[in-house]
């Protein structure tokens, strides 16, 4: 496949621009051949390594946006699936807050009621307590 | 029945050559710079013949090496070849198309007309090297010139085929693949490259 080999069989035409054409490149000057140099040297280091790449270069790109995708679905699913009272949001128009409300508004209702009971059973104690004391022992 | 190699997965799918070890790897790097050594001046005078500026021409075959090196590096070396040429005649095709966008754009802007005292081509390169050992390389450079010319002129399909057939010594199935075209295709257009080539070239050859 060489170009220098030319083929006797090739018309006058072919033959002739192609023993041109191999002249102009024979005679391409210094200053053009140099530069020709450093593009090639700077393309192969800017290319790095050939055959070597990274592990993560050779993933394709959709396989990341699929991870990505994924990882979004399943933040979603935990936030949504997860109890509202540890979503933090305070609103007094959320029912886990109303009742909140209500357990401490009896829990002083409660405490009320125990002191009416005491006062009412307040004989009975004071009977229990001279049964007691005057009770001869055996 | 999935390929021994190949995960059945298609999202796990694989199919790209194993990583080359370290020797293996400087090996091909080795390869691939003589390759680029071999190739780098015919390219760069086939892209000049195409584009007419050295500059650019330089541009595109640096930006071909580019590509071949990080795309395809890691390709049998036997691949590079077609593939290099295919790169750079995508390359000149590009940058045809942004210079005929931006003279079509600036045809439109209004701006200060050239002046033809201030040329940027350096007016010695115009002038021709008259060494008197080589009475012969001034018919030759004289040729070369026309037929650079004639080349310019051609449709760049034609031209493409021309220059990868005749310059670079391809077959057709080889120019075809390079050209992404059939064989059919390169072969008619090659024959009116020839064709036309003849009819400018013939009073002067």
């Amino acid at each position: 496949m060489s170009i220098r080999t030319l083929e006797p069989r090739l018309p006058e035409l072919e033959q002739r621009s192609r023993v041109l054409f191999q002249g102009s490149v024979d005679d391409l000057d210094m200053a053009t051949r140099s530069r020709l140099t450093r593009a090639r040297h700077a393309a192969l280091e800017a290319a790095g390594p050939v055959g070597r790449r990274a592990w993560f270069a050779r993933i394709p790109i959709w396989t990341s946006a699929a991870g990505v995708t994924a990882a979004a679905v399943f933040g979603v699913a935990l936030w949504f699936g997860a109890p509202t009272a540890h979503h933090g949001v305070m609103s007094a128009d959320n029912p886990m807050n109303l009742e909140d409300l209500e357990l401490v508004a009896s829990s002083d209702e409660n405490s009320g009621d125990a002191m009416e009971m005491l006062q009412d059973d307040i004989e009975f104690y004071d009977w229990a307590e001279k049964a007691t004391s005057t009770e001869p022992v055996a | 029945m999935p390929r021994f190699g190949t995960l059945s997965a298609t999202w796990m799918v694989w199919d790209g050559p194993a990583p080359a070890p370290g020797g293996a790897v400087l090996e091909q790097t080795r390869e691939l710079d003589k390759f680029l050594a071999e190739i780098e001046r015919r390219a760069f005078r086939m892209a000049q013949i195409a584009l007419r500026d050295p500059e650019d021409a330089l541009d595109v075959v640096q930006d071909a090496m580019l590509k071949l090196a990080r795309n395809y590096g890691a390709r049998p070396s036997a691949e590079w070849r077609p593939l290099f040429y295919r790169i750079l005649q995508n390359g000149v095709r590009d940058l045809q198309r942004r210079r005929t966008v931006r003279k079509r754009f600036m045809t439109w802007l209004p701006g200060p007309k050239e002046d033809p005292d201030n040329e940027a081509q350096d007016p010695l390169d115009s002038v021709a090297d008259l060494s008197p050992s080589a009475p012969d390389r001034l018919m030759q450079d004289q040729a070369m010139q026309k037929l650079e010319e004639s080349l310019r002129g051609l449709p760049a399909r034609q031209r493409e085929a021309f220059m990868l057939r005749n310059f670079e010594g391809f077959d057709v199935a080889q120019t075809a693949r390079t050209m992404g075209c059939s064989e059919g295709s390169v072969k008619t257009h090659y024959s009116r490259a020839v064709h036309t080539l003849r009819e400018q070239l013939g009073e002067v050859w």
